[in-house]
């Protein structure tokens, strides 16, 4: 009985090495996804990295451009337009994060509280997030518009302003009016993540709270903020990296106008390769964009190695 | 049926408030889409329709036919996307849950920073490459295009749940006399019905709702799907939102509807989608 049952065990140990340890037939699973993401999405990057030290445009397409250095580079960091861009994709991503974390929160922190129907209210707001944003971008247009725009309609009824506000048609307001409808996109997703982190605390330690009479603010500056700190964190660098990457919203709402008060880092990309056909200098702010949000999210790393470490 | 106290039905009618005041850019456009053009210029706004009627929709699904053809590209290009990511997603996903692979860190690492670049800036490059391999203008190109950015979503959301599946079930499987391809197919696949669920849905509304491949990739009109022809109608109608939101609406309804049925996948895909 015993023998036969060791037997069994060391077959059963037998299988399971032949079936988990490293052979070529368990590669096969893989290959197919990692060409793809070789040819499809390795290559375009390299490819941007190595153009953006060329002078390729639509002329030289062909036979390939001519290594200049970092000629595309010192180019365009000159140009007024790629400050500006600079500038205006960090108000943007900035600002949209901000105001999408607090609120995202507050309604968290609302809708995890027990009442009938809790999950359908939590899910109906992902409408927002899910639609596209050239309909989202064209919808906001409506609500923006001067004339017979809901918003300039509110804000006039409350006496907040006296006189329609001509939002995306002036420099002034346009950007305000693009972070103000991302902000909207951008609520529920954060509102869903944060309602699942908190759903992970363990519930034991809000009870301990109490018992020791801690107050609401204490319990939150105490016991949910550090619990929630590294979820928070994780939010926040996912938010700033798909934040930066705008590009719909400009292109529908304003097209980086008026006199480039929309002008953002991905759209400023755009025009460089599909309308001016320099895609040297493409290449090089695709290469400044993906520099800049690796080095948030090594920031994101560090943070977390240290944290761990402590 | 649970017992509510009065408290809790007060909080189902704040919660109620609050949607609504959120949602009402969504209620907007489609009660835009009903009015007659002399109410959508109304001002006040008129916030509840005095008559409702159905003229866009009569004149841009029945007596303009334009619309179709961009549905039926966007249907194609979305499907396609849907499934290129499955066939590729789910076995890569599976071996890196299941197989100590050589690559596999390397391979999710990579995947991790494809997502620093926009996708509109790896359109440049896919640009260049599908023109000079005669790939520019085709489903393939859109297919191709919208999988690059489903793929790292699907594999990020699917190797928790092949880690999540006891080992047990390919070991059985072994004994049974199944090798690792018929373990894979006959035993785990099976299983992956609900991550299936999420992953199609997602691809498929990813692909659905995709400007910059649609913009950059297909310049011919024959191919362009609905959101290309939304901004050939914001440049065509100009201000007549009645038209627009008409039109808007038609491209919403698969979100909608996926929304309805599909709601429970969606959720946990984005709450997945965000775990290290």
């Amino acid at each position: 009985m015993n023998g036969s049952m060791a037997k069994s065990t060391i077959a059963k140990n037998s299988i399971r090495k032949r079936y988990f340890t490293k052979s070529l037939s368990q590669y096969l699973f893989v290959i197919p996804a990692a060409l793809f993401v070789l040819l499809f999405m390795v290559y375009p990057i390299v490819y941007n990295i190595i153009v953006s030290f060329q002078d390729l445009t639509l002329m030289n397409l062909r036979q390939g451009g001519s290594f200049i250095g970092l000629q595309n580079y010192i180019e365009i960091v000159q140009t007024e337009k790629f400050v500006i861009a600079l500038k205006n994709t960090i108000i943007y991503t900035f600002s949209c994060i901000f105001f999408q974390v607090i609120i995202g929160y507050l309604l968290a922190v609302f809708l995890n509280q027990d009442f009938p129907f809790r999950n359908f209210f939590r899910s109906i707001m992902l409408l927002a997030w899910m639609t596209p944003l050239v309909i989202t971008g064209t919808l906001f247009k409506w609500l923006f518009d001067v004339d017979y725009g809901v918003i300039n309609y509110l804000l006039t009824s409350l006496h907040l302003i006296d006189n329609p506000i001509n939002w995306l048609g002036q420099e002034s307001t346009a950007l305000a009016a693009v972070i103000i409808t991302n902000t909207w996109v951008g609520i529920p997703f954060n509102m869903i993540l944060i309602l699942a982190a908190m759903q992970a605390l363990p519930s034991d330690v809000y009870e301990a709270a109490k018992v020791d009479g801690a107050s609401k603010l204490q319990t939150f500056s105490n016991v949910t903020m550090p619990l929630l700190r590294p979820a928070l964190l994780i939010i926040l660098v996912l938010g700033i990296i798909y934040t930066f990457k705008v590009f719909d919203i400009i292109l529908i709402m304003t097209g980086g106008g008026p006199v480039n008060a929309t002008q953002v880092l991905p759209f400023y990309g755009y025009e460089l390769a599909f309308v001016n056909f320099n895609f040297g200098a493409s290449g090089a702010v695709a290469t400044i964009i993906l520099v800049i949000l690796l080095c948030i999210a090594l920031v994101y790393l560090m943070m977390i190695r240290k944290e761990e470490a402590e | 049926m649970r017992k509510y106290s009065i408290k809790q039905y007060m909080l189902l009618v704040m919660a109620i408030i609050i949607t609504m005041i959120f949602l009402f850019p969504i209620y907007w456009m489609i009660v835009t889409s009903v009015k007659p053009i002399q109410d959508v210029f109304a001002t006040p706004p008129m916030i509840i329709p005095e008559t409702i009627q159905f003229d866009a929709y009569v004149k841009n699904l029945i007596e303009d036919r334009s619309l179709f053809p961009y549905i039926r590209n966007s249907l194609i290009v979305a499907l396609g996307t849907a499934l290129l990511t499955l066939v590729l997603a789910i076995p890569c996903a599976y071996a890196l849950a299941r197989f100590k692979l050589k690559w596999g860190n390397i391979l999710l690492l990579v995947l991790l920073v494809t997502q620093m670049i926009p996708g509109i800036m790896m359109a440049m490059p896919l640009y260049i490459l599908f023109s000079k391999i005669g790939l520019l203008n085709s489903y393939l190109a859109l297919i191709v295009g919208n999988t690059t950015s489903a793929l790292p979503f699907a594999i990020v959301i699917m190797r928790p749940f092949f880690l999540s599946i006891p080992k047990g079930l390919e070991e059985a499987a072994v004994i049974d006399g199944c090798n690792r391809f018929t373990a894979f197919f006959r035993i785990i696949l099976p299983l992956t019905k609900p991550v299936v669920l999420t992953v199609s849905t997602f691809s498929f509304l990813f692909a659905w709702g995709d400007l910059i491949f649609a913009l950059t990739l297909a310049t011919d009109e024959k191919i362009r799907p609905l959101t290309m022809g939304l901004t050939k109608f914001i440049g065509q109608y100009g201000t007549q939102w009645d038209n627009l939101m008409a039109v808007s609406t038609i491209a919403a309804a698969p979100i909608l509807i996926a929304f309805l049925f599909l709601q429970k996948y969606i959720v946990s895909g984005i709450t997945a989608g965000a775990e290290k």
